[in-house]
């Protein structure tokens, strides 16, 4: 065979590998060997051959179910996530704007599945009536402010999805109970989840979580960060404000010294 | 022609399968600190569930037969 067509042959079959997936290669290898040595097994009548087919295929095929179809690395995700912030931080220079966000529960979005969050003017600022809400719009006058879609609500729509419950029909006490579970076992984004309140302020403590860079990446866009957290810290907000139907801050986020606990304070507002 | 595997060598096969899958299950679980394993846990676990199920019906079939011929 000539050169280049060895080379071409070679570039084919490596195309092939990294569309189909070393896993899956490996899995339908192990799954069609199993087959054989099964079908030679009842041949031969042979029970040594007999077990052997049996785990070959069935490892060949728990590692095609068990294997996700597809992954995307951390960095590209940190990549898509920090412009996000980037820009609320622009908006909020614009209008000269540096006070805390406020998640607002659901009765002030005409929209099932939308969120907001309000970013005032100055402190101690009243809340927008939920009738004067104009989703459309960024900038509202009386009271002054920016109603913005808060960066976490692509995240709080996936936890619905995989808890299969919408949160505005849940309370607190459902989100106690099922959050760390679902944020551990479920979505695997965190070792170890602590949800509790104390008055009007609940604080979550999360031990090593994935988003841990996203975090610390987004710190960088310090006034948007203030106002709205990081894209987590965001969706648990909108969790929050949903299930106890009061609008929520997030007051403080605090990083401990070895990076890996990340204490975050949400405050309820009482209207 | 048939399948060389008797009932019982299918119960121990589904035996050694199942004890394998729940401890996999278990040392992947992301309380251990294994939070970036590419498996979907949640269908392994389903298969390890239903794999020491099918384990524990072989099991009441053999208690079955011990019983009815006794």
């Amino acid at each position: 065979m000539p050169r280049t067509e060895k080379a071409r042959t070679s570039r084919k079959t490596q195309a092939l590998l990294s569309r189909v997936g070393e896993t899956r290669v490996v899995s339908l290898s192990l799954l069609g060997l199993g087959i054989i040595v099964l079908v030679f097994s009842i041949i031969c009548t042979s029970s040594i051959l007999g077990f052997t087919g049996l785990g070959l295929t069935f490892w060949g095929a728990l590692l095609l179910y068990i294997t996700p179809s597809k992954h995307v690395q951390l960095e590209l995700l940190n990549a898509m996530v920090t412009p996000a912030l980037a820009n609320i931080e622009k908006i909020m220079n614009t209008f000269n704007l540096r006070e805390e966000g406020i998640y607002l529960p659901p009765k002030y979005s005409e929209n099932l599945e939308s969120s907001l969050v309000f970013i005032p003017s100055k402190d101690g600022q009243a809340l927008p009536k939920p009738e004067d809400i104009d989703e459309e719009n960024l900038y509202r006058e009386n009271p002054n402010g920016i109603l913005l879609t808060p960066p976490g609500i692509a995240l709080a729509k996936l936890f619905e999805k995989t808890l299969g419950k919408s949160f505005k029909t849940t309370d607190l006490n459902y989100v106690q109970k099922n959050l760390p579970k679902l944020l551990i076992e479920d979505m695997q984004i965190a070792e170890d989840v602590n949800l509790k309140k104390e008055n009007n302020t609940i604080t979550m403590e999360m031990m090593n979580h994935t988003f841990t860079e996203i975090c610390q990446e987004t710190r960088k866009s310090r006034k948007a960060y203030t106002a709205v957290g990081c894209p987590l810290s965001s969706a648990i907000a909108i969790v929050l404000t949903q299930a106890l139907r009061k609008p929520v801050t997030i007051e403080k986020s605090r990083l401990s010294a070895d990076a890996r606990t990340i204490e975050t304070q949400y405050r309820i507002i009482e209207e | 022609m048939q399948l060389p595997l008797s009932f019982w060598d299918l119960s121990l096969w589904l035996a050694v399968t199942a004890i394998i899958l729940l401890v996999t299950l278990e040392l992947t679980s992301p309380h251990y600190g294994t939070t970036n394993l590419l498996i979907q846990r949640k269908r392994l676990r389903n298969v390890a569930l239903i794999i020491s199920l099918l384990f524990l019906i072989t099991v009441v079939i053999h208690v079955y037969n011990v019983i009815i011929t006794l």
